[in-house]
């Protein structure tokens, strides 16, 4: 692969207003590894060989603030306790290694760390499950420092369709709009990544704080259901949110999307769970991709999805979230966190300006995460929390 | 320190609280020099830290996930903490008993939720506190500081991780008791794993309920002292959370502290009993090992504390180891408890250990 000309002047740029990224399952891969044993997995090392993610790879990429996922599976027996447990290793990630990250839970607080030059480091929740139906644990994860909850997994929850699973709720219950009011309150982002789009509506309906998409792509580009249709991504701007573009090739080329429904099944039929990246499902994996090899996506198909946001949503509106550890498959060229720059020069090439790419790489996540804190100012002096439960309002 | 209650009365801004004092009635006058007036005087200065607040059980009967706000009894329940001399307290979070062992984490969340809501709602009288110093800062500002604790072990779930994260989230007591770590037998590994972790953090080990076994382990193993938030003498009074004679002196050897509650059960119903208790105790333990826990007796209309001061003086405890029991004793061990943090930090890093590796299950 020949590298971009622009590869240089990238690197600049991300210098001055490094990526902040969406989505980053460096918390479960070290869990499903190594049981958070941070010493077998030690990310101030190269870490090429297991994980996508490491602080040098991180340094190479130009990366200067994470939003760690804290996801858990929705088919645990009970999300709250192994979702401490991923908030507990963020903060001992963070803890061991702070000349590189910085405990990030405002605005403020990632302009102070990109000024040291430290990687700020933030936490979202991926999926509602995680908070058991409870708006006083949504909270306690809000004091905990988690600044985004994805609304539903891959899986509905009682409060909120998936974009992949059958629709039961048609959007957002009752319940759910009160889950979306208290998160603004709380400020903490409603990341509308993974919702059905009936569900990404009901949430712009009911918001008074900007939405983000932490990890999704376009489906215009991609129809896939995982991606954002058009008339989402141009509700947008008024709303002041934004979309931050994935590279999980099953979402954002036809080819993979079609490749992987058929390795899924035959995951499945190995008794494996189709997101299961351990070393005994990662040997199934490699040998069907022998029998039929895996469609490649590339740079240029996640900048394709990117030109397309643009026109839809603004390039206000925009970012990116790799869910880097959290996908079996990358793009050539975006094989891992150091990658970005790779993007970033081939939008260059494309005559996106330093200025709009400045707002992608950096400052629209800035101006967001400021946002949501500004509402929930106003909202905390006006409101008390919600004491609301999911049985009084969805009967 | 000014009396709590004239700071109270000075406050500028009028509030539901501030009226409620006006229109209740003065209380008499104690005679000078009288046991009532010596109680009055040194619980002005040295308050009360009561290791099992009434407070929390103003809201057992609400469902406590939907607390109306200004509508729970509360402030009165603040006021009563005022006129009774209660300068900190311990609110525990223990469960409600219909939540099952595999919603205890959730539900421990939902509680932590609760009294900051509850605290937030009254600045004018209750501060949370997280280190001594902090309740310190509490009582300067005439405020009654809340210190979050105990938790049952099952808010653990059998995880240091989890832990970490309750104490992040300001839980400083936890009972050993209730987990499979800490039974009949005593601590396990993981148990005592839990313990060193705890003394890292500066989580206090709460042994009431605890097995004799957990107990002497306990005892032996912290870098700091252990608090029985709710035990009595065994001797006077046959309750299982009391504690024999053998183990209060060992509670006293290793300078831990036991809070003598008023309750009917433990300690017996009025005064006297508790008197008896305290007296006991402090013979047993040593005056540096014994405090207050849980409403004072005869409270009723008129709050207990200082009636029960009183009672002890009557009956020739020094006024130093009167302000051991109310405040002293109570400081010295949430200190201990920063310190033993402070210099176990730089020892240990984070615990990683799991219950599976330190206790397998070979059955």
């Amino acid at each position: 692969m020949t590298e971009p000309a622009s590869l240089d002047a990238a690197r600049g740029l991300l210098r001055e207003f490094p990526v902040v990224d969406g989505h980053n399952d460096l918390p479960w891969a070290l869990r499903e590894q190594v049981r958070y044993d941070l010493d077998a997995r030690d990310v101030a090392q190269d870490q090429h060989a297991h994980l996508h993610t490491d602080i040098p790879r991180l340094r190479a990429g130009g990366v200067g603030a994470q939003y760690w996922s804290v996801y858990v599976r929705a088919d645990l027996p009970d999300a709250v306790p192994a979702t401490l447990e991923q908030i507990d290793c963020v903060r001992r990630l963070i803890a061991r290694h702070p000349r590189d990250l910085h405990a990030a839970l405002t605005a403020a607080d990632m302009e102070e760390a990109r000024a040291q030059g430290r990687i700020a480091s933030l936490m979202g929740a991926e999926g509602g499950h995680s908070i058991a139906n409870s708006l006083g644990v949504l909270r306690g994860l809000c004091g905990l420092g988690v600044r985004y909850m994805t609304l539903t997994h891959n899986d509905n929850v009682d409060w909120a369709d998936s974009a992949t699973d059958e629709p039961r709720a048609g959007g957002l219950t009752a319940f759910g709009r009160e889950v979306v009011r208290e998160m603004n309150r709380e400020g903490m982002l409603v990341d509308l990544s993974h919702v059905a789009a009936t569900t990404m509506r009901d949430a712009l309906d009911t918001t008074s704080a900007p939405v983000i998409f932490s990890h999704s792509s376009a489906r215009a580009v991609c129809d896939h259901p995982r991606n954002i249709p058009d008339d989402v991504l141009e509700r947008l701007p008024a709303n002041g949110g934004m979309a931050m573009v994935t590279f999980v090739p099953k979402f954002v080329l036809q080819a993979a999307v079609d490749w992987t429904a058929a390795a899924d099944d035959n995951m499945r039929a190995h008794g494996f769970h189709p997101l299961d990246t351990t070393p005994e499902a990662m040997k199934v994996h490699r040998a069907f991709e022998e029998t039929r090899p895996r469609p490649v996506a590339t740079v240029a198909t996640v900048a394709d999805h990117l030109d397309h946001m643009r026109e839809a949503a603004g390039v206000d509106c925009l970012g990116i979230g790799g869910d880097y550890d959290g996908t079996a498959f990358t793009p050539e060229g975006l094989d891992d966190v150091s990658g970005y720059p790779r993007l970033i020069a081939e939008l260059m090439d494309r005559g996106w300006s330093k200025a709009d790419l400045a707002k992608l790489t950096w400052q629209n996540a800035v101006r967001v995460l400021g946002a949501a804190e500004d509402v929930a100012r106003d909202l905390r002096a006006t409101r008390a929390a919600s004491h609301a439960t999911i049985e009084s309002l969805d009967g | 320190m000014a009396d709590l209650q004239d700071e109270l009365q000075s406050l500028a801004e009028p509030g539901d609280l501030l009226d409620t004092a006006q229109t209740a009635p003065l209380a008499p006058q104690p005679p000078p020099g009288s046991p009532q007036e010596r109680a009055r005087a040194l619980l002005a200065d040295h308050p009360v830290v009561d290791g099992h607040s009434g407070l929390p059980w103003a809201l057992r009967d609400l469902a406590w996930y939907d607390l109306q706000l200004g509508d729970s009894g509360v402030d009165t329940d603040v006021l009563r903490l005022r006129e009774g001399r209660v300068g900190a307290l311990l609110w525990s979070l223990r469960l409600p008993e219909r939540i099952e062992a595999e919603r205890a984490v959730g539900a421990t969340l939902e509680q932590l939720d609760l009294v900051r809501s509850v605290v937030a709602a009254h600045p004018e009288g209750l501060r949370l506190a997280r280190s001594a110093g902090q309740v310190i800062d509490a009582r300067n500002c005439g405020r009654v500081a809340v210190v979050l604790g105990p938790a049952g072990a099952a808010a653990l779930d059998d995880s240091l991780g989890i832990l970490r994260v309750l104490h992040t989230l300001g839980l400083r007591v936890l009972t050993l008791a209730g987990a499979s770590w800490a039974g009949e037998a005593g601590l396990t590994r993981f148990g005592e794993e839990v313990l060193r972790e705890m003394n890292r953090l500066g989580v206090l080990a709460d042994v009431s309920g605890a097995s004799d076994a957990t107990i002497a382990r306990a005892l032996a193993l912290s870098r700091t002292p252990v608090l029985c938030t709710r035990s009595a003498a065994r001797s006077l009074r046959a309750h299982p959370d009391n504690l024999s004679d053998a183990l209060l002196a060992e509670l006293g050897a290793a300078k831990g502290l036991c809070l003598v509650p008023s309750s009917p059960e433990r300690s017996g119903p009025g005064v006297q009993d508790v008197a008896d208790h305290l007296d006991h105790v402090r013979a047993i333990a040593g005056p540096e090992s014994v405090g207050l826990s849980g409403h004072a007796p005869g409270a009723g209309a008129a709050p207990g504390y200082p009636h029960l001061i009183a009672e002890l003086l009557r009956r020739g405890w020094p006024e130093t180891d009167v302000t051991l029991l109310t405040w002293g004793n109570m400081q010295r061990v949430l200190r201990s408890a920063d310190f033993a943090a402070r210099a176990a930090r730089e020892r240990r890093k984070p615990s990683a250990a799991r219950i599976s590796e330190l206790d397998p299950t070979d059955a």
